[in-house]
C-alpha cells in the first residue's frame, strides 16, 4: 500500500509570498528519486530548483509552467516508493511553512470569539488564523473579515530580504474607550492629555455622544476645559463673591503693596479702612455664613504612639489625604446653584496660613501624590512664598479640601468655616496631654483636638464622621 | 479610504511629510531603488526622485554621522537602519551628538531627526535582525523613543516625530508589520506625543505595553474579561519622554500592576515604570509590581524564539498572581 | 598587464624655511604684502592667546586646554580662505581658524573653563562647536555638503582632523561619502606628527596621509603646514573647486605640535628634546616674520608694538572670561529638548530646589 506525501511549496527566499512555475523536470506517472531536480520555479528574486523531497512516483502537480503558487499551498503530490532512499522523518524546523495540523474546528461556534494559542507553525504559515476562528483583540477591537484565514495573503511582495512575517489582510479598528462615562478613542484621550483638557468638561459633538479630537482641539484653544482649573474656592481673590469687584484680581505683589502702604495707617480710636487681603477674608467670610450650613464634629487623636521627629502638619497632611480615600464625600465642591457635587480624584489642600497682612490659604497641590519630604518641602515653598508675598494667585487658589492648624497658642477645639465650594474644614488645635485609660490602669498621653467643619447641604454626619474616623486612625499611627 | 497595514502607514506618513516639507528627506541602505527591504520606502524614489531619497553606502558609522550633519544644517532626514541589530555602530552619533548638540551648543545647532529601526522579534529571522534594544536609548538623556503598535499610530506618530525638533528613535515593530490592517486617513494628522495611549479600560489591573506585544495584551485581556477580570491596557507609546501619569492614574485606579516586554527583563525599560510605581504609588498598589518579559538572554534563533517572548498565557499568569496576592 | 589607476601626491610649498621664496608663481593673495602682513598679525594674536591660555591653566584658572602651539598657518591659512557661509567643523585645537571667522577668545575660554556657553560661540552660527569623539565631525561635514548639495548652495564643508583622527573610521566613511555623492567637501588633515605619544608612522602604512583621499575619488595634496602662502593657496583651490562642483578634496598639512597634546600631558616622556628644537627652526612664525621682513613691510619695532596690543586684546578676553558668573543650574535642563518635558520638570524643580537650602 502506498503512502501518499503531498509536498507544499516552501519559501524559496526568505519571505517570498509565492512563486512560479517555469518548467516541470518530471513527468506525471515518472518515479524520482530524492533529491533529483523536480521543477524549476521563478520567484520574485532568481530563478531556484525545486528538488524532489522523496522518491517516488508523481501522482499530480498544481500547475503548469507559468502558473503563480502561493508559498506553504500544495505543489505536488507523490506515492511514496518505501524501496527508495527517502529523507528522515526529523522535527519540523518551521522552514517548510507547511499549515500546521490545526486543532480541530470546534463543535459549535464560542459564545466569545477566543483566540486560539498560538503555535510555532500558526506563525510561519503566511495565513494568520485557522479557518474559523477569528480572533478577538479585546473589547478594542472589532474583527472586518473573518476570510482571511481561506485565502493567503493578496499582497505580492512581503519584503522582508530575512525571515518570515505574518502577511493578513484582515482588516481591524479600534473602539471607543469609556472611562468615568466619557466615550473617546484612546487617540482623544491622548491629545487631551497631552493639552491639559479636563475631557470631562468637552462638549462632544460625536454621534453617540463621542468627543472627538476636533471638540478637544477647540477646548484646548478656547482654553476652558483646563484639567483643575474651574470654580476656584479662593480666601484671597475678590472674584467669585463681589459682583463689584474688578474682573482682574489683583496680585498677590500688588495686593502686599497696598497692604504695606496701609499698614502704617494702624491708629487707635479711629475708623480705619480695611483693605488688601482683610478686606477679602471680611466679604468672604461673609459670604460662607450666609451660603453653607455649617456643622461641626470634635475629637481627639492619640498620639501617644508617634515616632519621635514626627511633623504635625505633615501628618495632618497625610491624614487628610488617606481619610479622603477612604470617604470621598468630604474631598468634593458643591456648587449649590446648579446643584452638582464635584468628588475630586485628587487631595489638593488648602492650608491656613496665618500672616501680618491677614489669613492666607496657600494650595498645596497633589498631597495625595507626595512623600513626607515633599509634603514639607511643599509646605516650606509656600511659606516662603508668603513671607516676600511672591506667591502667584493660582498657589493661593483651587484646593479641594481645607486645613487649619492653629493651635500654636491656645485653643483646643473650635468651630474652623468652609468656604464654599469646599465642603470640609479640619482644625487641629493646641497638643495636650491628658490622662486616659488604658487596659484597666491609667496613663498620660499626647493628645491632638480636632475640629471638623463640614456643610451638611453637601453631605451627611455619617460621611463626616466616617472621614473624621479615618483621619483620627491615620494620625494614631506611629509613622 | 483603504485599510492598510502597519509599514503602509509607515510610507504613507513618509509620503506626506517628503510632500509637505522640502527639507525632509530619507536616506539609508536599499531604500531608494529597492524600496527599503521591508518596502517601507517603495515607490519613494520614484516619486520624489534620487536628491530626494539617497541609497547610501554600506555603512552604518555612515548613515548616523551623514544624517547629524545634514540634520544640524537645515535638513529634516529621517534615516534607516536596515535592522536594530545593526544600529549599534550608530549609537556613537546618536548617544555622543544627536542627543546633545542642542545641550552642547546652548540651542544654537539643533539636531531635528529621525532614526526608523525595524525592531523586534518574532520573524523568525537570523542573528542580530530580531534584537529589542528600546531600553538602550530610553536611557540617553537628549533622545526621544517612540514605537507604534498600530497602522493609525504608525502613521500619526512618524508624522509627529518628524516634525518634532529634537531627535527621535522611532523603533517599528518588525513582527506586526503586515500583522493587519486598519483605516488610516492620509490627512496629515500628527499624534501627541510623550503621552500614552490607553487602549482598553478596566478596573481590576492595569497592563502597560508597547510595540507588538500590545497585540499579545490585548489577547489576554479579553481572554480574563470571559472570567470576569476586568484589566486596563495601556500602550506606552512614547517610552522617552515617559508620560508617567497616565500609568499612575490607572494604577490609582486598579491597585495593580503588570508591565509587559519582549525586551530581556533586567535594566529593560519596564524595570523604570516600576521604579516609579515604587515612588509614587506604593501606597496605590495591592500587589508587587510584575512584570512579563523576555529573558536575559540573547533572543534565540527562531527554533526557540516563541519560546523567549511573552505570551498571551504568560501575562495571563502574571495577572492572576497580583490577584492571589491580595 | 595594464595599468588600471595610478596615483600622484604633489607637494606644495612657496616659503622655505629660511623664509625665502621657493617659487616665482606667487597666488594673487600673496602678491599683496599688506594682506600677508594681516595675515601674520593674526597669527601672532593666536599665539599671544595661546600662551596666555596655557598660563591660565597652570595657575588654576582653566581646565585642561589643548594647546595651538606652532600650528599657527595651518589654522589661520585654512581659516581666512573659507567664506562666512562655508561650515567649518573643527577638532578641539584650531582656534587660529576659528578667530578669523568671528569666535572670540572668551568662548574658547569658557569651553575649556566647563561651561557649554562657550559653544554657543561668536561667529557663523552654522559652525560646529569642538569635537570630543575624535573624527566624527569629518561626517558631520560631509552631511553638511550634503544638505549644501541638495539645496544647490554654492557652500562648502571644511572638516579638520589631525594625524590620529585620519586613522578613525569616520573619516575614512566621510572621505569614502564625499566621494560617492560628489560633495563640496573639503578635509584638512593637519598632521602635527603626534596624536598624544603616537608618532605619525605608527598610525599607518600609507606614505602620505593625504593619500587616504585617492580611496574615495577625492583631490588630495600635501602642504607645507608652516608656509601660510602654501596653507592659503591650496585651500583657495580645493574650495574652488568644491563650490564649482568639482568635488572634494584632502589636504594634509605638515606641521608639528610644539606643545603637550593637551595641558594634561607631557610630551617629554616619549619624544626627543633634539626633535622639538629642529621643528621651532621650522616654525610659522619665523619664517613668514623672515620674509615680511626681508620685504620691507614688517619691523621689530612694529613686532614689539603689535603684541602690546594682542596682549591687552588677550588679557580684555581673559577678564571677560574670569567675570563671567556660573551658569544657573536650570541650563542643565533647558537645552536638552525644544520644550522641557513635564518628565524633567520635577528634576529641574529639584535642581532649584537644592540651590535654595
Amino acid at each position: 500500500m502506498n503512502t501518499l506525501q503531498l509536498f507544499t511549496l516552501p519559501d524559496l527566499g526568505e519571505g517570498l509570498p509565492d512563486a512560479e512555475i517555469v518548467e516541470w523536470h518530471v513527468a506525471i506517472g515518472q518515479v524520482v528519486r530524492l533529491d533529483e531536480p523536480l521543477v524549476s520555479m521563478e520567484t520574485a528574486k532568481a530563478v531556484v530548483e525545486v528538488p524532489a523531497p522523496c522518491s517516488g512516483t508523481l501522482l499530480r502537480i498544481a500547475g503548469k509552467a507559468g502558473d503563480v503558487i502561493p508559498t506553504g499551498t500544495w505543489l505536488a503530490e507523490f506515492a511514496i516508493d518505501p524501496a527508495l532512499p527517502q529523507r528522515a522523518a526529523g522535527h519540523d524546523t518551521g522552514h517548510g511553512h507547511a499549515p500546521a495540523a490545526h486543532a480541530p474546528l470546534p463543535a459549535e461556534a464560542p459564545l466569545v470569539p477566543r483566540v486560539p494559542a498560538l503555535t510555532v507553525d500558526d506563525l510561519a504559515s503566511p495565513q494568520a488564523m485557522p479557518e474559523g476562528i477569528t480572533p478577538a483583540f479585546g473589547s478594542g477591537f472589532k474583527d472586518a473579515l473573518a476570510t482571511a484565514a481561506a485565502t493567503p495573503a493578496a499582497s505580492d511582495d512581503a519584503g522582508t530580504v530575512v525571515g518570515a512575517m505574518q502577511v493578513s489582510d484582515q482588516v481591524r479598528s479600534e473602539a471607543l474607550v469609556a472611562v468615568g462615562g466619557i466615550k473617546a478613542m484612546p487617540v482623544v484621550r491622548a491629545l487631551a492629555k497631552k493639552l491639559g483638557v479636563d475631557l470631562a468638561r468637552v462638549a462632544p459633538s460625536g454621534a453617540d455622544g463621542v468627543v472627538t479630537l476636533a471638540d478637544v482641539k477647540r477646548a484646548a484653544e478656547r482654553g476652558d476645559a483646563r484639567v483643575g482649573a474651574s470654580i476656584t474656592p479662593t480666601v484671597n481673590a475678590s472674584t467669585a463673591f463681589d459682583p463689584h469687584a474688578s474682573p482682574s484680581a489683583p496680585t498677590s505683589r500688588a495686593a502686599a503693596a497696598n497692604d504695606v502702604e496701609r499698614g502704617a495707617d494702624a491708629s487707635f480710636d479711629a475708623d480705619t479702612p480695611i483693605r488688601g487681603v482683610r478686606r477679602n477674608m471680611l466679604r468672604v467670610m461673609g459670604a460662607a455664613h450666609a451660603e453653607v450650613v455649617p456643622t461641626t464634629l470634635m475629637d481627639d487623636a492619640d498620639l501617644h504612639a508617634w515616632a519621635p521627629g514626627e511633623d504635625i502638619t505633615v501628618r495632618l497632611v497625610r491624614a487628610l489625604v488617606r481619610a479622603s480615600e477612604i470617604e470621598p464625600a468630604m474631598n468634593a465642591w458643591l456648587n449649590a446653584k446648579e446643584g452638582t457635587l464635584r468628588r475630586h480624584a485628587r487631595v489638593d489642600v488648602g492650608i491656613a496660613i496665618d500672616h501680618a497682612d491677614g489669613l492666607f490659604v496657600a494650595n498645596l497641590r497633589n498631597a495625595d501624590g507626595m512623600d513626607a519630604a515633599a509634603i514639607r518641602a511643599g509646605i516650606s515653598r509656600l511659606r516662603d512664598g508668603l513671607k516676600d508675598r511672591s506667591l502667584p494667585p493660582e498657589q493661593l487658589s483651587g484646593y479641594t479640601i481645607m486645613l487649619s492648624n492653629f493651635g500654636k497658642f491656645a485653643g483646643k477645639y473650635a468651630t474652623p468655616v468652609v468656604v464654599p465650594p469646599c465642603v470640609c474644614i479640619v482644625a487641629a488645635g493646641r497638643l495636650y496631654h491628658a490622662v486616659v485609660p488604658v487596659l484597666g490602669g491609667i496613663e498620660t498621653h499626647r493628645l491632638m483636638p480636632l475640629s471638623l467643619t463640614f456643610d451638611h447641604r453637601a453631605a451627611t454626619g455619617g460621611e463626616a464622621a466616617r472621614f473624621l474616623k479615618a483621619l483620627i486612625d491615620d494620625l494614631q499611627r506611629s509613622r | 479610504m483603504a485599510a492598510i497595514t502597519l509599514i503602509e502607514a509607515i510610507t504613507l506618513a513618509l509620503a506626506h511629510e517628503m510632500e509637505a516639507d522640502p527639507t525632509v528627506l530619507i536616506l539609508g541602505e536599499d531604500v531608494g531603488v529597492n524600496g527599503g527591504v521591508f518596502r517601507a520606502t517603495a515607490g519613494l524614489q520614484q516619486r520624489f526622485g534620487d536628491q530626494r531619497v539617497l541609497d547610501t553606502p554600506l555603512d552604518e558609522t555612515t548613515i548616523a554621522g551623514l544624517t547629524v550633519g545634514l540634520a544640524t544644517q537645515g535638513m529634516k532626514p529621517i534615516a534607516e537602519v536596515q535592522f536594530d541589530g545593526f544600529v549599534y555602530p550608530m549609537l556613537d552619533h546618536l548617544i555622543c551628538h544627536a542627543a546633545r548638540f542642542r545641550n552642547r551648543t546652548r540651542g544654537r545647532l539643533t539636531c531635528p531627526m529621525v532614526l526608523r529601526v525595524p525592531w523586534g522579534g518574532g520573524i523568525r529571522a537570523p542573528e542580530h535582525h530580531s534584537e529589542a534594544n528600546e531600553s538602550m536609548f530610553t536611557n540617553v538623556p537628549g533622545l526621544r523613543v517612540v514605537m507604534p503598535s498600530s497602522p493609525q499610530r504608525a502613521y500619526g506618530l512618524l508624522l509627529a516625530a518628524i516634525r518634532d525638533p529634537d531627535p527621535v528613535v522611532y523603533m517599528e515593530p518588525k513582527r506586526i508589520y503586515r500583522q493587519y490592517k486598519e483605516d488610516v486617513p492620509d490627512d496629515g494628522e500628527a499624534l501627541p506625543l510623550d503621552v500614552c495611549f490607553v487602549l482598553r479600560d478596566g478596573s481590576d489591573v492595569t497592563l502597560v505595553t508597547w510595540g507588538a506585544q500590545v497585540k499579545e495584551t490585548l489577547e489576554a485581556a479579553e481572554k480574563m474579561a470571559a472570567e470576569g477580570i476586568s484589566a486596563e491596557v495601556i500602550d506606552v507609546a512614547t517610552l522617552k519622554p515617559l508620560d508617567f501619569d497616565t500609568i499612575h492614574e490607572s494604577v490609582r485606579k486598579t491597585g495593580r500592576c503588570v508591565i509587559v516586554h519582549e525586551a530581556c527583563r533586567t535594566a529593560g525599560f519596564g524595570a523604570e515604570i516600576a521604579a516609579r510605581l515604587a515612588e509614587h504609588a506604593m501606597y496605590d498598589l495591592v500587589a508587587p509590581v510584575e512584570r512579563v518579559t523576555g529573558y536575559d538572554v540573547p533572543i534565540p534563533l527562531f527554533r526557540l524564539e516563541m519560546k523567549y517572548l511573552p505570551s498571551v498565557e504568560k501575562i495571563v499568569a502574571a495577572v492572576q498572581r497580583t490577584l492571589a496576592a491580595s | 598587464m595594464r595599468t588600471v589607476a595610478t596615483f600622484e601626491i604633489d607637494y606644495i610649498q612657496f616659503l622655505g624655511e629660511d623664509g625665502r621664496l621657493l617659487r616665482e608663481d606667487l597666488p594673487e593673495f600673496a602678491k599683496d604684502p599688506k594682506a600677508l602682513v594681516a595675515l601674520f598679525k593674526q597669527m601672532l594674536l593666536v599665539r599671544s592667546f595661546d600662551t596666555k591660555a596655557v598660563a591660565l591653566q597652570r595657575t588654576g584658572k582653566l581646565g585642561t586646554y589643548a594647546s595651538c602651539l606652532g600650528h599657527e598657518a595651518t589654522h589661520i591659512g585654512i581659516g581666512s580662505a573659507m567664506q562666512l557661509d562655508d561650515v567649518l567643523a573643527p577638532s578641539y585645537r584650531e582656534y587660529g581658524a576659528q578667530f578669523v571667522r568671528g569666535v572670540k577668545p572668551r568662548e574658547v575660554l569658557l569651553y575649556w573653563g566647563g561651561d557649554e556657553r562657550g559653544s554657543d560661540f561668536s561667529g557663523p552660527a552654522h559652525d560646529y562647536p569642538w569635537c570630543v569623539p575624535i573624527g566624527t565631525q569629518c561626517l558631520h561635514a560631509a552631511g553638511a555638503a550634503l544638505a549644501f548639495k541638495l539645496r544647490k548652495e554654492p557652500r562648502v564643508a571644511v572638516a579638520m582632523v589631525g594625524d590620529g583622527g585620519s586613522s578613525k573610521s569616520d573619516t575614512y566613511a566621510a572621505i569614502n561619502s564625499a566621494g560617492a555623492y560628489g560633495l563640496p567637501f573639503v578635509l584638512c588633515i593637519i598632521n602635527n606628527q603626534w596624536a598624544i605619544s603616537v608618532p605619525r608612522k605608527s598610525q599607518t602604512g600609507a606614505r602620505t596621509l593625504a593619500q587616504k583621499g585617492i580611496a574615495g575619488g577625492l583631490e588630495c595634496v600635501q602642504v607645507d603646514g608652516n608656509d601660510l602662502i602654501a596653507v592659503r593657496a591650496a585651500m583657495d583651490h580645493a574650495l574652488k573647486l568644491a563650490r564649482a562642483g568639482h568635488g572634494g578634496s584632502v589636504l594634509e598639512f605638515v606641521t608639528y605640535r610644539l606643545s603637550d597634546h593637551t595641558t594634561a600631558d607631557d610630551a617629554r616622556r616619549y619624544r626627543a628634546d633634539e626633535e622639538v628644537k629642529a621643528a621651532w627652526t621650522r616654525e610659522p612664525l619665523v619664517r613668514l616674520r623672515t620674509y615680511l621682513t626681508a620685504l620691507g613691510v614688517w619691523s621689530e619695532t612694529e613686532e614689539l608694538a603689535w603684541r602690546e596690543v594682542c596682549n591687552q586684546r588677550v588679557d580684555e578676553e581673559v577678564n571677560a572670561y574670569l567675570q563671567t558668573p556660573p551658569p544657573p543650574v536650570t541650563d542643565m535642563f533647558d537645552y536638552l529638548y525644544e520644550t522641557l518635558p513635564l518628565d524633567l520638570a520635577a528634576q529641574r524643580d529639584d535642581a532649584i530646589d537644592w540651590e535654595s537650602r
